[in-house]
């Protein structure tokens, strides 16, 4: 998409609506974003994948049974995107308002109020958990072996691993963006742990805060081969009054691949709008 | 990262000891380096494990090994350039990412390789970013964006892994020292584990806009063995300013 000399006031729902095949460089969700004229948006490639099932007429065909990997599991491997984008704009849309602790009411509503200008992704540091999976015009790869699951995001060219070997979690980590993620099957469920949290990414887009006494817990159930769903469990006593939990659907994005998204450096910093 | 600070690094960053599972061992309990190389179900070897060139020696100058550069004039001018200004523009000084091999050259941050049967995915601990090389069969786009990190396929030539990446921008340091790339940058890289610690890369850079003719250098890692990769964001201009040149 191209707007030669346009400058426009555009809000997320605008982008979501422009098709399946066609995304916006570098947009900057929620708050206000002024586009400048730009270079053509990179479009997906259309890539007939094998061991993709099919209908008769040679499409994907997303409601045949989910694939297995050779020890019966169920294989989470594919290029996904959330099915819709109201976990973006509010990851606590599921339980009407988060349990927020007062002092997390505070420093989510100066967020919100500020259109969430100021969130970590603005100055191209990551998006958090779930938010990185949560921009339906930034899909996610997930690449499922015997010993790890990793998670491909296609936004800043940024991966999560999620060890499944069988270790559990190291005495001290270290805080970070992502965490530290093991994972664990429950009958076709694989439940992901994860601690080790900085306290600066957001949830989602307007802001809902945590601390880094917070431990995720994400339970990834892939229904047939094109639908897969993820209820997480926020657990974090500094910043909540008790765990709350988001349902969230996503559909497999197939026959196509994941393009290189790198954040540079602050280049749309100057366009974002907010108080 | 320059020198400088990849000693900072190396003195800051603790990894963890992770007593991987199908690590062969010594009688002492230690790693064993020079045992047989694994295989994977399918009798290819698995170059699987997390690696790292532990001495450094190709980060500053990837034709250390004595290789006859044959820059085009404006590429040995841009190098010259490069090389007095000891390389303060390069982009990994704005968090922009390292290319290919100079992801793979920092002994500070070992990057990490997940084998599998469609793709092996490598995985870099510096900025936390990676490349995908494609193994399902599927050729190089047509019309392949200008990337970073370029668009890989892969294909097995006996025990070597070969990997063909096309599609980058000119934007990339082949090198910290800044031996610099086209957008017509082609480049063939054969991997060959030959025990279970130790892997050598052979890469060809082939880009006729830069250099009068392909030329080659090979890396050697190390498996960093009973480990795992940390988290390595870089942090927006967190450190632009130090950076040190004319």
């Amino acid at each position: 998409m191209h707007f030669p000399g346009m400058i426009g006031v555009l809000l997320l729902g605008s982008f979501l609506s422009v098709g399946p095949t066609v995304r916006i460089a570098s947009v900057h969700r929620f708050a206000i974003f002024l586009l400048p004229a730009g270079p053509p948006t990179p479009q997906w490639a259309n890539l007939p994948l094998a061991n993709t099932p099919r209908t008769a007429d040679g499409k994907p065909n997303l409601t045949a049974p989910a694939a297995r990997t050779a020890d019966g599991k169920p294989d989470l491997s594919g290029v996904w995107r959330v099915a819709t984008g109201k976990y973006l704009q509010n990851i606590a849309a599921d339980v009407g308002e988060a349990p927020f602790q007062p002092a997390a009411a505070a420093v989510y509503k100066q967020r919100a109020d500020a259109l969430g200008k100021g969130r970590p992704s603005e100055r191209c540091i990551p998006h958090g958990i779930p938010d990185a999976m949560l921009v339906r015009n930034s899909p996610f790869k997930i690449v499922q072996t015997p010993g790890v699951v990793v998670i491909l995001y296609e936004e800043f060219n940024h991966y999560r691993q999620i060890f499944t070997d069988g270790r559990g979690f190291p005495p001290e980590t270290s805080p970070s963006w992502f965490g530290y993620s093991i994972g664990k099957w429950e009958g076709d469920t694989l439940v992901v742990d994860t601690i080790g949290f900085n306290d600066q990414s957001w949830l989602d887009d307007p802001g809902h805060p945590h601390s880094e006494a917070l431990r995720v817990t994400e339970r990834f159930k892939r229904a047939d081969f094109g639908h897969m769903n993820v209820q997480i469990t926020f657990d974090d006593p500094k910043a909540y009054t008790k765990p709350w939990s988001a349902a969230i659907p996503f559909d497999l994005f197939a026959d196509t691949e994941l393009i290189e998204s790198i954040c540079e450096n602050e280049r749309d910093h100057g366009h974002m709008v907010g108080k | 990262m320059n020198s400088i600070a990849a000693a900072i690094a190396i003195l800051l960053t603790q990894w963890v000891d992770v007593p991987l599972p199908n690590t062969p061992r010594t009688p002492d309990g230690k790693p064993n380096l020079t045992a047989p190389a694994p295989k994977t179900p399918d009798g290819r070897p698995d170059l699987t494990g997390i690696w790292r060139n532990p001495d450094g020696r190709y980060l500053n100058n990837v034709a250390v090994d004595g290789v006859q550069v044959p820059f085009q004039p404006w590429a040995a001018a841009l190098y010259k350039e490069r090389q007095e200004n000891f390389s303060k523009d390069r982009p990994s000084g704005r968090c922009l990412p390292h290319g290919v091999p100079d992801a793979m050259l920092v002994p500070a941050t070992p990057f990490k390789i997940i084998q599998t049967p469609p793709v092996t995915l490598i995985l870099f601990e510096n900025q936390g970013r990676y490349r995908q090389v494609f193994t399902d069969g599927r050729g190089l786009p047509g019309d392949a964006q200008p990337t970073w990190l370029g668009y890989s396929i892969g294909k097995w030539d006996g025990d070597s892994f070969v990997v063909d990446t096309i599609g980058f921008n000119d934007q990339t340091y082949l090198d910290d020292g800044g031996h610099p790339h086209s957008d017509a940058y082609h480049a063939v890289e054969r991997f060959r584990r030959h025990d279970f610690g130790h892997m050598d890369m052979e890469i060809t850079i082939d880009d006729p806009k830069a250099y009068t003719k392909p030329w080659s250098v090979t890396i050697h890692f190390v498996l960093f063995p009973d480990n795992e990769l940390m988290e390595s964001v870089c942090e927006n201009e967190q450190d632009a300013k130090h950076m040190v040149g004319k």
